[in-house]
């Protein structure tokens, strides 16, 4: 489980381990996603987090946030349902989240194109050179 | 219904939330002769599968809540989910998502799923597991109803094993 403080706000540089999940606020204005995610517990506590950081982001009148899923190898649908609500959110504040991902994982490569065809003004992709893993 | 393949690997899914993990894993080691494509779209069909199970299945005393079989046989590989379910109207919506994804561009589909739930946040289910086995993964999907059991089978190239 997520320590209580994380599910309060993110806090930078923390690296937070959900299960087989690690996420981390690598910059004020990024969120580093790595491993898989696969369970109900996980995503229970990731939607929470999403939640949690949205209110950040707007609070902080944030313009762009970037999601670096690079690393985040597998995910079930759930997540996929999660990105699309966390899209959602950010289409009515006004913010653009821009996902760093992977054309060697076929997920990345197929679902992100479809997430982004749901609020093209709202979601950018920005696609690493690396044929695989987490980027530098 | 199918008959399991003679070389079919079985995994017994035991009735709790964290088994999905343990599928992943069953996933994996049934596929890791296999090129990197298709054990993404086995692992993506195993834990989908899997999910569902969990979910859906009916409950009783019973330890698991149904099995997954991976198998591989004359360059196709095939993932086969057997458990009972609780209501016939389950099994009746499953047998019409299959049978649309069949005559229907699946990726439209998908989008057009994604589109619902990005309008409508509050819809209780998902339901994106099935159309990304078959998007994300290639996979032709089948499936039979024989109260109260349901079989789902899902088969896709596999040329790296």
């Amino acid at each position: 489980m997520l320590a209580g403080q994380v599910t309060m706000g993110i806090k930078l540089g923390e690296k937070v381990s959900v299960e087989t999940l690690t996420v981390e606020l690598t910059r004020p204005t990024e969120l580093t996603l790595s491993g898989t995610l696969s369970t109900p517990t996980a995503q229970t506590e990731f939607r929470r987090l999403l939640q949690d950081l949205h209110a950040q982001i707007v609070a902080a009148r944030t313009a762009t946030f970037e999601v670096n899923v690079e690393a985040l190898s597998f995910v079930n649908s759930s997540a996929i349902r999660a990105f699309v609500d966390w899209i959602s959110r950010a289409a009515h504040a006004g913010y653009t989240l821009a996902f760093k991902t992977s054309p060697s994982v076929t997920w990345h490569r197929l679902s992100f194109s479809v997430l982004k065809s749901l609020a093209p003004t709202t979601v950018e992709i920005v696609e690493s050179r690396a044929s695989g893993g987490a980027a530098s | 219904m199918s008959v399991a393949p003679q070389a079919e690997r079985t995994l017994k899914l035991p009735r709790r939330e964290a088994a999905v993990e343990d599928a992943r894993r069953f996933a994996e080691l049934a596929v890791t002769y296999c090129t990197p494509e298709c054990r993404e779209a086995v692992t993506l069909a195993v834990c989908e599968l899997g999910e569902n199970l969990i979910k859906y299945s009916a409950s009783s005393d019973e330890l698991n809540v149904g099995t997954i079989g991976v198998s591989i046989e004359d360059g196709q590989v095939r993932v086969r989910a057997v458990n009972r379910v609780t209501s016939p109207e389950d099994a009746q919506r499953v047998t019409e998502i299959v049978q649309k994804m069949t005559v229907s561009d699946v990726k439209e589909l998908y989008r057009a799923r994604l589109q619902e739930l990005f309008a409508n946040p509050s819809l209780p289910r998902a339901q994106l597991g099935l159309l990304r086995m078959a998007f994300e993964g290639g996979f032709r999907l089948s499936c039979s109803f024989e109260a109260p059991q349901l079989q789902i089978v899902a088969e896709r190239p596999c040329t790296g094993a």
